[in-house]
């Protein structure tokens, strides 16, 4: 069953504590599923009360410079 | 100035408020033996967040027995250190056997809880309708997780599958159950008084429309069909109500451990 449990699907998390101020990253979480990448990054970056957070999937990021 | 505050004689309202506290208490606690125990680190903090708003919830319910008159014959049992009452499920008397027991319960019971709640949004009872609205607030992730991993394991397929399944299929008859039967007295004079806004059989139509669509998408069978004249889930299985203890909200353990 371990496999099953496990994923491979990284998400970055995103979010900010003020409007004013953008969006960046404060961690990664992995799920397969979308909705259970949300749950996750709700519970895990919990420390402030943000007014905005977004989950990014690291697969879509186009790399454009890479040294 | 010393008051004697005035209790409310309602033996309905004080069953019901006893048993979520009691389930939500249990839940949680089972809940947070997977904290450290979960398939990932992801899945342990979300199940550490939703133990903490579980035993939150059975916090904010259990002060509510003391305002009752029927908490005058046994004041220990409405405090949640010295009760020895417990009627939760006979399902959450032992600890879970695996992930999928979390899954199971986290999708199909807590959703069941979350579906009365729902119902007492409106409640004529002031204490319930206002921790009603906190708890739906907070279920909404739960039921997301729930969702997610119940779609998880079921694409997975094999013995994953079968092993939530069978999960499944030990919670299910109790969480309908759970509702009372369609013409349960105590449910019934919830709904009589305001309390709640649908009697039983509505409660258990409206938990089927909740869940069944997720067990479908993942092909998981359960005695249900969807009436295409009510549009609405059906039950297709009589409800083990001779082994229903009215009391405790529960089946007997017999039934649930077969």
């Amino acid at each position: 069953m371990s496999e099953a449990l496990t994923s491979d699907a990284v998400w970055q998390v995103y979010a900010r504590r003020k409007y004013d101020e953008p969006l960046h990253e404060i961690g990664n979480v992995m799920a397969d599923d979308v909705e259970l990448a949300k749950v996750y990054a709700r519970s895990i970056y919990d420390e402030f009360s943000w007014v905005e957070m977004v989950i990014i999937p690291r697969a879509s990021i186009v790399t454009v410079i890479s040294s | 100035m010393n008051t004697t505050p005035t209790r409310t004689d309602n033996s309905a309202l004080f069953a019901v408020l006893s048993s979520l506290a009691d389930n939500k208490q249990a839940v949680g606690r089972r809940y947070a033996y997977w904290c450290n125990g979960a398939p990932a680190l992801e899945a342990a903090v979300a199940a550490a967040a939703m133990a903490q708003d579980e035993l939150g919830h059975a916090r904010t319910l259990y002060p509510l027995l003391d305002d009752f008159v029927q908490a005058e014959a046994e004041p220990a049992q409405v405090v949640p250190e010295t009760r020895t009452l417990h009627y939760h499920l006979a399902f959450l008397d032992y600890d879970f056997a695996g992930w999928s027991d979390f899954v199971a319960t986290n999708f199909l019971f807590d959703t069941a809880l979350t579906t009365f709640f729902e119902a007492a949004q409106n409640s004529t009872y002031e204490p319930l309708r206002q921790r009603a609205r906190k708890i739906i607030q907070e279920e909404r992730i739960h039921l997301i997780h729930g969702e997610g991993w119940v779609r998880r394991l079921g694409k997975s397929g094999g013995s994953v599958k079968r092993t939530l399944a069978a999960s499944l299929a030990r919670l299910w008859h109790e969480t309908l159950c759970w509702f009372g039967p369609d013409d349960d007295a105590v449910m019934q004079r919830l709904y009589q008084e305001g309390v709640i806004d649908a009697p039983p059989a509505v409660l258990r139509t409206r938990y089927l429309h909740k869940v069944m669509p997720t067990l479908t998408t993942v092909g998981f069978a359960v005695p249900t069909t969807f009436g295409e004249t009510t549009q609405q889930w059906e039950i297709t299985e009589a409800l083990p109500w001779s082994e229903w203890d009215s009391v405790g909200r529960r089946l007997h353990a017999s039934v649930v451990d077969a």
